[in-house]
């Protein structure tokens, strides 16, 4: 049922309102994120202030947050290109195969995802130090997809479920092998569902503070895990850096969604009405 | 080009301890050029049948061959067959233009070649203007045309309908049907067509194969089946309204019901039996009076009466059974009237109760 005008208005204003109150916080951070410890804490709240790069200079150049953020890039591509490739790999036969196996793995998978990450990193030190490879990128990439991938494969099979299997079927008809139908025909159809998904396990991996702090050296730790320390800091300085570092870490975000977001609104909307 | 022999091909599923036939041993050849229709209700294992063919499904027993090859071992891609979809299964992502392209594409055809390919056989299904289009931007008659044009764009030796008219509407199945008949006048290349609408399959068919419960039930142009019906099933399922059938006793020539007795039948059995007449074989007249009846006259109580345009269908009720006459389109009876129906002896088909089968 179409709503009314009035009500259509009203939804408006709510949203518009919840907007602000949603985005203050972020805002303010941005805002801060310019001005010296004084002028950013100052009570009562002070609306303009002079503008100084100063905490941005000393969190990239002189803390060299650069590798962090280099970090940062090769964990989450690595991430989420192997989850990708896994994902849909596994979600397709999944989506496909009839039997009841299929059944039993995705509950399973579902377990694991079920569990606190905390409650597997003791057995990932052992292992990593027995191996020798704690504090590489391999070993965080490599924990990253075992913990994101269960969702990968739930969410990329429901995107494929969508795809009628009469699509295959006429491209193997066509001419097609099993994989050049999936590669040609199907995974061309799937995009959006890729794109939300891979949307979804970058956010994991980029957003993933714990694991990362547990299981890398300042090194080859990524930005959240870099940053943490100053947020709590008792330094003015510091603190200010952990401001500026906030605001760097969100920025990414904001400019992918918005390059995907056709993508996302589709791949989501695509779930929402078939799934 | 290519004939087809199914040789005691079935195909049995067992999930989890429990066996679904999808089909029971069946043999089926088909000659070159020749458009066989599949005709059975739904879940009969028509669509089973096909994809078998197709190779999209595994055989459990028997042999598939297509032209002069064993093809079980075969992937799709390898038995040179196109199929059409009954929900179409275009590429979404691509054009019209890009649909069609797709099966030469695919075969590594030269680009020149594939647009005067795909010029022909959008031209034939008339799809001129529509190159450009995405498939969601299409009406439905306009997708079966792609898929049409899909399907014939490489010239394969044999092709596969699978109910590809039934998300159409009336006026537009119709007009398909005659489009898919005069494809297949011009290109002559074997096909296998499946449809629960028997008057698809009377009007495309060289030959029908009736299929129920997993099984052929006859074999036969349409004319035969409908002329010459094996079985009750097949004499029930082909015509429209049905095949009336009657139980009752037959001896000696004779066959009786309760309020009818019909002969004489030069047919020898003795025992139950189920008596078939078409409607159009029944005559209805006014019944004057009490007067007794003419031989294979039965009194019937009006149930019923419809007005189809053409026809007026007239429901009567004898004996507790219900009997369909199909009467000229002026003839107007009343509900409770009693009428006399006219049932021939010789326009009728008889069959045994027990096996169902025609008693010749
Ligand atoms: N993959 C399958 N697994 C189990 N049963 C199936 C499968 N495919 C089809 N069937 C069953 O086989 C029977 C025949 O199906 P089908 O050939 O599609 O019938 P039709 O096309 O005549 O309507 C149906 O009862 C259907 O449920
Ligand atoms: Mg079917």
């Amino acid at each position: 049922m179409p709503l009314s005008r009035f009500a259509q208005r009203i939804i408006y204003v709510a949203l518009a309102l919840w907007l602000v109150i949603a985005s203050l916080p972020v805002i303010w951070t941005a805002v801060i994120s310019l001005r010296d410890y004084v002028d950013a804490f100052a009570n009562p709240v002070k609306w303009s202030a002079p503008v100084t790069f100063e905490n941005y200079r000393a969190l990239w150049i002189d803390r060299e947050f650069y590798r962090n953020f280099f970090n940062t890039m090769v964990v989450t591509i690595g991430t989420v290109s192997i989850s990708l490739c896994v994902g849909c790999l596994a979600a397709y036969a999944l989506a496909r195969y009839r039997g009841s196996l299929g059944f039993w793995l995705l509950l399973v998978a579902l377990v694991f995802r079920a569990l606190p990450h905390s409650t597997l990193l003791p057995s990932f030190f052992t292992l990593f130090d027995a191996l020798g490879i704690r504090n590489t990128y391999f070993s965080l990439i490599f924990v990253l997809v075992a913990i994101n991938q269960p969702f990968t494969i739930w969410m990329l099979r429901s995107f494929f479920m969508n795809i009628p299997a009469e699509l295959d079927e006429a491209a193997m008809v066509d001419g097609c092998s099993r994989f050049q139908a999936f590669r040609r025909v199907i995974i061309p159809v799937m995009w959006p569902g890729i794109v939300t998904t891979g949307l979804f396990s970058f956010l994991l991996a980029y957003n993933d503070f714990l694991l990362s702090s547990a299981l890398t050296n300042a090194e080859k730790m990524t930005m959240p895990a870099a940053i943490a320390n100053s947020i709590s800091a008792e330094s003015e300085a510091l603190l200010m850096q952990g401001v500026a570092g906030a605001v760097s870490i969100t920025l990414p975000l904001i400019i992918l969604v918005v390059i995907f977001q056709r993508q996302i609104v589709s791949g989501l909307t695509q779930g929402a009405v078939k799934g | 080009m290519a004939r087809i022999e199914l040789k005691d091909v079935s195909r049995i599923w067992s999930q989890s301890g429990k066996q679904t036939v999808g089909l029971k041993p069946m043999s089926l050849s088909i000659a070159d050029g020749e458009f066989v229709v599949l005709l059975g209700p739904s879940g009969c294992g028509k669509t089973t049948t096909m994809r078998i063919v197709a190779g999209l499904e595994s055989t459990s027993t028997g042999e598939v061959w297509i032209g002069e090859r064993c093809v079980n071992s075969f992937e799709p891609k390898d038995r040179d067959v196109a199929m059409v979809f009954q929900s179409y299964g275009l590429y979404p992502n691509m054009t019209v233009f890009e649909n069609i392209a797709f099966p030469l594409k695919i075969r590594g055809v030269a680009s020149t070649e594939i647009d005067a390919a795909v010029k022909r056989a959008a031209a034939m299904v008339e799809l001129g203007e529509l190159m450009d289009r995405k498939p969601k931007a299409l009406s439905g008659g306009q997708r079966q045309r792609v898929a049409l044009a899909r399907a014939i764009v490489r010239k394969p030796s044999v092709f596969l309908m699978d109910e590809p008219l039934s998300n159409l509407d009336a006026k537009l199945r119709v007009s398909m049907r005659s489009h898919i008949k005069h494809l297949h006048h011009t290109l002559k290349v074997t096909t296998l067509y499946v449809t629960h609408d028997q008057i698809e399959a009377m009007t495309l068919a060289d030959r029908v194969v009736v299929m129920s419960k997993a099984e052929i039930q006859q074999v036969g142009t349409p004319d035969q089946i409908y002329n010459d019906p094996a079985n009750t099933f097949v004499a029930g399922f082909v015509g429209s309204p049905a095949m009336n059938l009657i139980e009752g006793e037959f001896n000696d020539g004779r066959f009786t019901a309760s309020d009818m007795t019909l002969s004489p039948f030069h047919l020898s059995h003795t025992g139950c039996a189920v008596l078939g007449v078409r409607p159009e074989d029944v005559r209805v007249s006014r019944r004057e009076g009490s007067a007794t009846l003419d031989a294979n006259r039965v009194a019937a109580t009006v149930f019923s009466c419809e007005l189809t345009g053409d026809a007026t269908l007239v429901v009567g009720n004898v004996g507790g059974q219900q009997i369909i006459a199909k009467a000229d389109k002026s003839a107007r009876f009343a509900i409770g009237e009693t009428v006399s129906l006219l049932i021939e002896p010789d326009r009728c088909f008889l069959f045994d109760a027990a096996t169902q089968r025609r008693i010749r």
